[in-house]
């Protein structure tokens, strides 16, 4: 699906708004067809990186590149670019059926490639009419925007980005105000279109689950900075560093010291791994996913510990295990539940140890969840 | 207590000073000074000299109304735009205004606009010359305007504000030009504030007396001033019969804007007072 085409390249890309940064020196490229997710917390830049694509806004330095030539000279509404925002911004004062056709009503007729006025009519119902049966909507034409619920308004606001037909989609949060399980339905359905349409999608979140589900490539954004661009399996599995590592899922971080190539050393115990190339005794950040720790018998495990709470997550419990080496508080998922209290045995296999340099430069992110990390 | 018994204070006011009056205007409207039923009274109203002075009143609340939408729906638009961090100081001074007595401001207008005024002293002083002001329906026009303006404003200034900037951002996506975004989306989307603009405009203006009787020093007449001369000055001895019948022309006239106005805005969403 994803083709080799560079279709918006962003070149040392910086925004400042008054004395804050907002971006700092961001590099990106988007392929053709791909479907790309700016993931990050709140305040991370990847709004206004959209918005920048989008024309809303324009980049203090940095070059914009859309098929090769400047795109910052070209106007939002010259762009063949469309957005689905935050909060919809449907036009209340036309109903379902003239907001999908807005954008529509404002081309000529040959842009439509039809000639007369009559047939730019007919183009238009027949484009509009496909559009909503892609969201499922058929039937809503003549309701008014303000008779539908906020799920319904979400596939309005697509629909009339989708019918322009254009190269890219920006979205921002567009899925942020419904309820999970709509949300879930949503992210398989937008997939699908993306799919089907073959258009370029830059989609903006919060919620790593939802990045993790549709994105051939996740960039990872915090601090104005991308902190690693790669598709889901590679960020989850082999996260560049700390903030990483704790955005996209669950992590246990942890200090160590990597001995020599494939053993590192952590919580008082040394590890067989499958890193090479970082030297000897050289400081690292080990990150264990939580379901990667196997509980086993207390005499057989590499660590032991004692179960300290448990909860049920529904698929799996959550067990907080304290160990007995260092007193680490480790987070594992398993599906067999251990009482509080019992002492248990823990075992983690090599390619299941994550190791990352430490964070020493100006892009290390310090993790705001204390405890975990010690930058 | 039912909790409708508090709005029983002002229920017994409306009752006394609103629809008992009104039932005695309807009661002299209808009847001679005898008692008797008649229609007469209205027919009065078809005698030229009174019809021109409602065609007259008509017109220049049309023409006052047009002006304040003009004036005002540029200047609310400035108002309610994003990053101007003076606006509510500027609205308040807008207001200023309307917190003045509205005969003080119509002499303070006679002061500006008279034959021997600030106006024309200005004028006299550049080598102009004098114009005369006071006394033409221009005066008057500029004295219903610039009474009635912030009227216009306001309702506009509210919608405007409270419009999502989200909304012009997705017109512009969607192929808005600047111009486009005005006419297709901000304009149409503040119909509502439009339409309660209007109408807090054209009823008090088509209504309105004192203003045209003092900047034309009494040569031009409008409704409002007609039915305060029949009422008061005139020598007829139906004089209350008439005036009433006139009132109640008013009346249907206003009801009749309002039902039309209410067809464009349905939902009240402009807030409207009226």
């Amino acid at each position: 699906m994803v083709q080799d085409t560079r279709l918006i390249e962003l070149k040392g890309v910086c925004k400042n708004f008054g004395d804050t940064q907002v971006l700092r020196d961001v590099d990106l490229y988007i392929r053709k067809c791909e479907f790309i997710t700016l993931l990050g917390p709140s305040g991370c830049g990847k709004t206004t990186l959209l918005r920048i694509i989008g024309g809303f806004e324009m980049p203090s330095s940095g070059e914009v590149l859309f098929e090769g030539s400047d795109l910052t000279v070209i106007p939002p509404y010259k762009r063949r670019i469309n957005t689905v925002f935050q909060k919809y911004a449907l036009f209340n004062h036309l109903n379902v059926y003239d907001n999908i056709a807005f954008g529509l009503n404002l081309k000529t007729p040959e842009q439509l490639g039809v000639k007369t006025k009559a047939e730019k009519k007919k183009e238009i119902e027949r484009r509009v009419k496909r559009m909503l049966r892609l969201v499922k909507m058929d039937g809503y034409e003549k309701r008014s925007t303000d008779a539908l619920s906020g799920g319904q308004q979400q596939r309005i606001a697509i629909a009339r980005a989708l019918v322009n037909e254009p190269e890219v989609l920006l979205l921002d949060e567009p899925l942020g105000a419904l309820d999970l399980k709509l949300r879930k339905e949503m992210q398989l359905e937008l997939k699908a279109m993306q799919q089907q349409l073959g258009i370029t999608f830059i989609y903006v979140t919060h919620d790593q689950e939802e990045a993790l589900t549709m994105s051939d490539t996740i960039a990872v954004m915090n601090g104005g900075r991308i902190q690693q661009i790669g598709d889901p399996k590679r960020i989850y599995d082999e996260p560049k560093n700390a903030f990483v590592a704790d955005f996209i899922g669950e992590s246990n971080i942890l200090s160590g010291t990597m001995l020599q190539d494939e053993l590192v050393e952590f919580s008082g115990t040394e590890f067989q791994c499958v890193d090479e190339g970082f030297g000897t005794n050289a400081p690292v950040d080990v990150v264990i996913r939580p379901e990667d720790i196997m509980i086993v018998g207390e005499d057989v495990g590499m660590l032991t510990g004692t179960v300290q709470s448990v909860i049920f997550k529904g698929v799996h419990y959550e067990m907080m295990i304290k160990g007995e080496s260092d007193g680490t508080l480790w987070k594992v998922h398993s599906t067999t539940m251990q009482p509080v209290g019992t002492r248990v045995g823990m075992t983690i296999v090599p390619y299941n140890i994550h190791i990352m340099r430490k964070a020493t430069t100006a892009d290390a992110v310090p993790v705001s969840d204390s405890g975990k990390e010690e930058a | 207590m039912k909790r409708s018994w508090y709005a029983s204070p002002y229920a017994l006011w409306m009752l006394l000073f609103a629809v008992v009056p009104l039932l005695f205007v309807c009661w002299y409207a209808f009847t001679t000074p005898d008692g008797a039923f008649t229609l007469a009274n209205f027919q009065e109203f078809t005698k030229p000299r009174y019809m021109g002075v409602i065609l007259r009143s008509l017109k220049l609340a049309l023409y006052c109304t047009a002006l304040c939408l003009l004036i005002g729906y540029p200047t609310a638009y400035f108002l309610a735009g994003r990053g101007f961090n003076h606006a509510q100081s500027l609205v308040v001074l807008i207001l200023l205004p309307m917190w003045m007595n509205l005969l003080l401001r119509t002499y303070a207008m006679m002061t500006l606009l008279d034959d021997n005024g600030v106006l024309n002293a200005a004028l006299t002083a550049l080598g102009l010359g004098k114009v005369r002001v006071i006394g033409t329906e221009g005066a008057v026009l500029m004295g219903l305007v610039y009474n009635y303006l912030p009227f216009m404003v306001l309702p506009i200034y509210t919608v405007l504000k409270k419009m999502d900037y989200s909304v012009i951002e997705a017109a512009e996506d969607l192929g808005c030009n600047p111009l486009r975004v005005i006419t297709r989306v901000v304009i149409p989307m503040s119909v509502p504030g439009i339409v309660s603009g209007v109408t807090m405009v054209f009823m008090p203006a088509v209504t309105s007396f004192a203003i045209s009787t003092l900047l034309s020093n009494g040569k031009i007449r409008l409704a409002g001033d007609l039915i305060d001369y029949i009422f008061n000055q005139s020598s007829n001895p139906n004089r209350w019969n008439i005036g009433s019948s006139f009132s109640l022309i008013m009346l249907v006239l206003i009801l009749l804007s309002i039902g039309f106005l209410r067809k464009v805005d349905p939902d009240n969403e402009g807030g409207g007072m009226w």
